[in-house]
C-alpha cells in the first residue's frame, strides 16, 4: 500500500492545473468529426466516454479512483485487492459486480495480462501475479481495460457496447455515432445531451466542416497544428502524448546488434521535427521525455553517421522494407529515414503496413502517459510488446533499465508528439486527458439552446414558474 | 618563487571574491551536493577529474559558482581533487530537472568509458509574487476531504459539510477535525456533473439550512451538547434555495429597505441565542433582522431561473450567483453573475451592468474586510484566465474597482460565499479530481 500512497502522495504534490472556471452551461448536441473509427481499440475517441477503467489518469497524471474506490497491494505487489465504488450501473441499469469486472477484464486481456489471475471476491477484484505488478493501477486505467458488460442481468450478450461512463451509444448509422447522455453516471451527467461523432471523415473535410458550423471538435494531426492556426482555429493542444518510433526487428537480416546500433546513428531526427511536423514536438532519443525524468538529455538525439558508418563494419545487408501507418506525415517520415539509412549504406524501400506486415523496419507511436515515471516506463514497454514488470521506482535505476533496453537497438526513440483538436467558438472548458483525446464529458456549449430540446429525456427543468409562492 | 607565491595568493583572492559575489550556495543544495559527490568518488576512486557543470534547471545563473564549488568542495573531502582539462578524468554535472522535481546527473568519464550518478536534488518550487497595496487576501484551509464538498459552514458545534449526497458534521479533535455526524439526504434523482448546494445558518443561530439539487436539509445543534448528535432532517424539495442575506453594517441602521425590490422584504426574524446549548464557548453573533433572497434552482441546467422571492419589479435572467451589496449612499443593491457571464447590479428598479467584471468567474461573495467603507465583493477567476485566484472589489458605483492583488489558489474555486461572521469568506476548492479543501478567506488591509 505505500507505493500507490507515495505515488499518489507525489503526484498530489505536482503542480495541477489550477483551472478558473466560469459555471459550465447544460444541454446541447456537440459534433465530433474523427479520421478513424472511435470505437477502436485501444485509443477510439468514444471508448473512454462510454466506458470507465477501475483507476482513471488525471491530465496531470495522477492517479484516482474510478469504478474502484481504492486499492491495496500484497506479498511484494504480486497480489492487488481492487474494492469496487457500490451503488455503480451498466448504462441499461445492470450493477457493477465484481464478478462483471473479472468477466470483462478476461475478455480483454486474453494475452500478455499484467496479472496471472482476477477473481471477483466479494465486492472486491482480486488479481495475483507470477511477478510483481507494481504498476497495476496505472496499467488500469488504461484503455485497454476499460469495463464493459459482457453479459447483462437476463444472461444475454448485450447488443450494444454498455459500460459505465458518461455516455451511452444510442446509435451507430451510416459513420454517425450517437452518444447520448447517461443520466444516471455515477460522476453525474456529462454536461451536453448528446454527441455526435461523424467517424472516418478525412481531415480537411473535417476541418471545412468546422469552418461552416457543421463541426463542433475536429482533430488536428501535429504536422497541421501550425496550419490550423494560420486558419484562425482555435487548437487545443496536448503535451507530448506520442513517442514515434522506429522499430527494428532483432531476427532476420537485422538480427546483428551492430547494424541495429548503426541505423540508431543514422537516424536524422531534426529534419523531421523541423520541417514535416513543422516544430510541433521535441526530438527525442530517450523513451521517457525530459519533464518526466530529468534525465532524457543523457541520450544524445544528434545524428553520428560516423559512427554509424563505423558500426556498420562494411558489411551491406540485403534490401529492407520499412512499412508506415498513417497519413502523408508518416510516410514522409519513412521516406527521410530511408535516405538517411541509404546514406548509411542501407538500402531501404518504403511500403505501408498493410502490405509489409514483417517488414523488419517500422514506424510506430508508442504512448507517453504523464504518469510515475516506472509505470510510463512500463505502459510504454507493454504497448511495444514488451511485458516486462518495471519494478525500480528510483530515477537511476530507471536510467538503467532504459539505457539496457534502448542499447538492444530495437526500437529507436524519434519524436515526441502532441495531439491537437480544433474547436469552434461555442465549446467551453475542453481539456484533454492523458492520452491526448478531449475529455467531452466536461465539455459543455455555450449556446446550447439552437440544439437543446429542453424537454430532452432526462432534462427537464424542474424549476416551474407556477410553483412560486 | 615570490613571483609564483603572489600569483597565488592573487588567484586566490580573486576565487574568494567571485564566490563571494556569487553568494554562498543555497542550504538546499548542500545535501545533494554531499551525496553525487558520494557516489562519484565511489565510482571513481580518489584522484584528481576535471569538474564542469551545465545548468540545464531554473537555477538561476547567479547560484551556479556557489554550487560549482560546493560540489568541488564535496569531492575533495572524498579525495577526488578538481583538476584541469589535461586530467584523464572528467566529472561533467548536469543540473536537470523534470517538470516537477530536480535531478543532478554526473557523468564520470574516463577515455571512452562512461558511468552515470544521479541524485535527487529536491522538488521544484516556484518563487512567490510579492502582495500589492490595499487589502491582502489570505486563505487558510480548514478542511480537506477526498469527496466533492458542495458547501460548508462553520457553527460553534463544529464545521458542516454538504456533499452531493450526504450531510456531514466535523467536530474538532486537538489535531484538526474528525467526522462526527453523517446523514444521507436521500436524494432520489440522479445529480448533475456539477452538482451545487448552499448552506446557511439557522434563522435561530444554532443550525444551519440547506438546499441542493431536488432536496433541503435543516440541522439543529441544540441537543448536541447532551445527546452528542445533531439533529438533522432532509426532504425532497423544489422551494427556492435561500441565496443571499445583507450583510450587517454596524454603522448603518439594522434593516436596510431593498430598493429594488417591491416591499415588503422578506425578512426573517432573529431568535435569541441559546449559550448553554453550544458545545464550545464561540460566541454566537448576536442576530438581527436582515433582508434574504431565495430563487428556484433548475437543476438540470444548474443555475437559477431568475425566478425569485420576493420578485423584483424587473425580470431576472437567469444567473450563477447572487449577493447584496451595501451600497455607500445606504440600502443595498443585488449584484448578480449571470449565465451568459455578465455581472449586473439590480438597484432602484433597474439592472445595471458592471464594468470591471470581465475577469470574473462565475463564483463571488460580499464580506466587511474592515479594510476602508462598506463592503468588499471577492470573485473566483473567470474561465479566461490560467489559474484560478480571488481577488477583492470594491464597487462603489457601477464600476468594480480592484481592491487586492489577485489570490492564486492551489486548484479550482468550486464555490464561494459569506462566512457567518460576514467579515470572512468560505471557498470550496478543488485541489485534484477527489480532493477538496474548504478554505477560510480572511483580509488584512495594508
Amino acid at each position: 500500500m505505500l507505493r500507490p500512497v507515495a505515488i499518489s502522495c507525489l503526484v498530489a504534490a505536482l503542480a495541477l492545473p489550477a483551472l478558473p472556471r466560469t459555471r459550465p452551461h447544460y444541454g446541447g448536441v456537440l459534433h465530433v468529426e474523427v479520421a478513424g473509427d472511435p470505437m477502436q481499440s485501444p485509443g477510439g475517441l468514444a471508448r473512454g466516454l462510454i466506458f470507465d477503467g477501475l483507476a482513471s489518469l488525471a491530465a496531470d497524471g495522477s492517479l484516482h479512483p474510478a469504478l474502484a474506490l481504492n486499492w491495496e497491494s500484497g506479498d511484494n505487489f504480486h497480489r492487488w485487492e481492487f474494492q469496487l465504488r457500490p451503488g455503480v450501473r451498466f448504462q441499461d441499469g445492470t450493477p457493477l459486480t465484481a464478478d462483471a469486472v473479472v468477466r470483462s477484464l478476461n475478455a480483454s486481456c486474453t494475452s500478455d495480462c499484467p496479472w496471472s489471475s482476477a477473481a471477483a471476491v466479494g465486492s472486491s477484484v482480486v488479481f495475483t501475479g507470477d511477478s510483481p505488478i507494481p504498476n497495476l493501477p496505472v496499467l488500469l486505467a488504461g484503455d485497454r481495460f476499460l469495463i464493459s458488460l459482457t453479459v447483462d442481468a437476463n444472461g444475454q450478450i448485450p447488443t450494444t457496447p454498455t459500460g459505465t461512463g458518461p455516455f451511452q451509444l444510442t446509435s451507430n448509422t451510416n459513420g454517425v455515432l450517437t452518444l447520448t447522455a447517461n443520466v444516471t453516471c455515477w460522476q453525474g451527467r456529462p454536461f451536453v445531451d448528446s454527441l455526435q461523432i461523424l467517424a472516418n471523415r478525412s481531415i480537411r473535410d473535417q476541418w471545412l466542416d468546422l469552418s461552416v458550423g457543421r463541426a463542433d471538435v475536429v482533430q488536428v494531426p501535429p504536422e497541421m497544428i501550425r496550419e490550423a492556426r494560420l486558419q484562425q482555429f482555435t487548437v487545443v493542444a496536448s503535451p507530448p502524448v506520442d513517442l514515434l518510433t522506429l522499430q527494428i526487428a532483432s531476427a532476420g537480416p537485422l538480427s546483428s546488434a551492430s547494424l541495429r546500433a548503426s541505423i540508431a546513428q543514422a537516424v536524422d531526427r531534426a529534419p523531421l521535427l523541423n520541417v514535416i511536423f513543422q516544430k510541433q514536438g521535441a526530438v527525442s532519443a530517450s523513451l521517457l521525455p525530459q519533464s518526466l525524468t530529468g534525465y532524457a538529455f543523457l541520450f544524445p538525439s544528434s545524428r553520428d553517421l560516423a559512427k554509424a558508418q563505423a558500426l556498420r563494419g562494411g558489411v551491406t545487408p540485403p534490401p529492407l522494407q520499412l512499412s508506415y501507418t498513417g497519413g502523408a506525415a508518416m510516410q514522409l517520415v519513412a521516406q527521410r529515414l530511408s535516405l538517411n539509412l541509404r546514406e548509411d549504406g542501407f538500402n531501404v524501400q518504403v511500403v505501408p503496413a498493410s502490405s509489409a506486415p514483417t517488414a523488419a523496419l517500422a514506424l510506430r507511436t508508442l504512448p507517453l502517459l504523464p504518469a510515475e515515471p516506472s509505470a510510463a516506463l512500463e505502459t510504454l514497454l507493454r504497448a511495444d510488446g514488451q511485458p516486462i514488470p518495471v519494478s525500480d521506482d528510483r530515477l537511476a535505476g530507471l536510467y538503467q533499465a532504459e539505457r539496457e533496453f534502448l542499447d538492444l537497438h530495437t526500437l529507436v526513440p524519434l519524436l515526441d508528439l502532441p495531439r491537437a483538436w480544433a474547436v469552434s467558438g461555442r465549446v467551453r472548458d475542453l481539456t484533454l486527458r492523458t492520452d491526448g483525446s478531449p475529455d467531452l464529458a466536461d465539455a459543455s456549449l455555450e449556446d446550447s439552446s439552437r440544439d437543446a430540446p429542453e424537454n430532452a429525456p432526462g432534462n427537464a427543468p424542474q424549476s416551474v414558474p407556477g410553483n412560486a409562492p | 618563487m615570490r613571483a609564483i607565491k603572489l600569483r597565488h595568493l592573487l588567484a586566490l583572492g580573486i576565487f574568494g571574491l567571485l564566490a563571494i559575489a556569487a553568494g554562498a550556495a543555497p542550504d538546499a543544495w548542500q545535501r545533494p551536493a554531499a551525496d553525487l559527490a558520494s557516489q562519484v568518488a565511489n565510482l571513481l576512486g580518489p584522484g584528481q577529474a576535471q569538474l564542469t557543470v551545465v545548468n540545464l534547471s531554473s537555477i538561476p545563473t547567479g547560484q551556479i559558482p556557489a554550487i560549482r564549488n560546493l560540489l568541488a568542495q564535496e569531492l575533495q573531502a572524498r579525495g577526488v581533487v578538481p583538476a584541469g582539462p589535461s586530467s584523464a578524468s572528467t566529472v561533467r554535472v548536469t543540473l536537470s530537472q523534470s517538470a516537477h522535481e530536480r535531478l543532478w546527473v554526473a557523468e564520470i568519464i574516463e577515455g571512452d568509458q562512461t558511468q552515470v550518478a544521479m541524485v535527487d536534488a529536491g522538488p521544484i518550487i516556484e518563487p512567490q509574487t510579492a502582495p500589492a497595496a490595499g487589502i491582502v487576501l489570505h486563505t487558510q484551509p480548514i478542511l480537506t476531504a477526498s469527496t466533492p464538498i458542495l458547501a460548508a459552514l462553520e457553527t460553534p458545534a463544529g464545521i458542516v459539510a454538504l456533499e452531493p449526497e450526504q450531510v456531514v458534521v466535523y467536530g474538532q479533535i486537538p489535531n484538526g477535525w474528525r467526522i462526527d455526524q453523517r446523514v444521507a439526504i436521500g436524494q432520489t434523482r440522479p445529480l448533475p456533473r456539477d452538482p451545487r448546494g448552499i448552506l446557511w445558518p439557522s434563522a435561530d443561530g444554532e443550525g444551519f439550512e440547506a438546499w441542493l439539487a431536488g432536496a433541503a436539509c435543516t440541522g439543529s445543534y441544540a441537543n448536541a451538547l447532551a445527546s452528542g448528535q445533531w439533529t438533522i432532517s432532509c426532504r425532497q424539495s423544489d422551494d427556492p434555495w435561500l441565496i443571499a442575506r445583507e450583510i450587517p453594517q454596524p454603522q448603518r441602521p439594522p434593516l436596510n429597505q431593498l430598493p429594488a425590490l417591491p416591499s415588503p422584504v422578506q425578512v426573517t426574524p432573529a431568535m435569541p441565542s441559546s449559550p448553554q446549548a453550544a458545545p464550545t464557548p464561540a460566541p454566537v453573533p448576536p442576530a438581527q433582522p436582515v433582508a434574504t433572497l431565495r430563487a428556484f434552482y433548475n437543476a438540470s441546467r444548474d443555475y437559477f431561473t431568475g425566478l425569485v422571492v420576493p420578485s423584483p419589479a424587473v425580470e431576472l435572467p437567469p444567473f450563477y450567483s447572487a449577493a447584496f451589496v451595501p451600497r455607500p449612499s445606504g440600502g443595498d443593491a443585488l449584484l448578480i453573475g449571470g449565465i451568459d457571464g455578465k455581472v449586473q447590479v439590480l438597484e432602484n428598479g433597474a439592472l445595471s451592468p458592471v464594468d470591471g467584471a470581465r475577469d470574473w468567474g462565475s463564483d463571488f461573495a460580499v464580506f466587511g474586510s474592515g479594510c476602508g467603507p462598506g463592503a468588499q465583493i471577492v470573485a473566483s477567476g473567470s474561465g479566461q484566465a490560467l489559474s484560478d485566484s480571488l481577488r477583492a472589489y470594491n464597487l462603489p458605483d457601477l464600476e468594480a474597482v480592484p481592491a487586492s492583488a489577485p489570490l492564486p489558489v492551489n486548484g479550482t474555486v468550486m464555490a464561494l460565499w459569506t462566512a457567518s461572521d460576514s467579515k470572512s469568506l468560505i471557498a470550496v476548492v478543488r485541489n485534484a479530481p477527489d480532493q477538496y479543501e474548504v478554505d477560510r478567506v480572511t483580509a488584512s488591509c495594508n
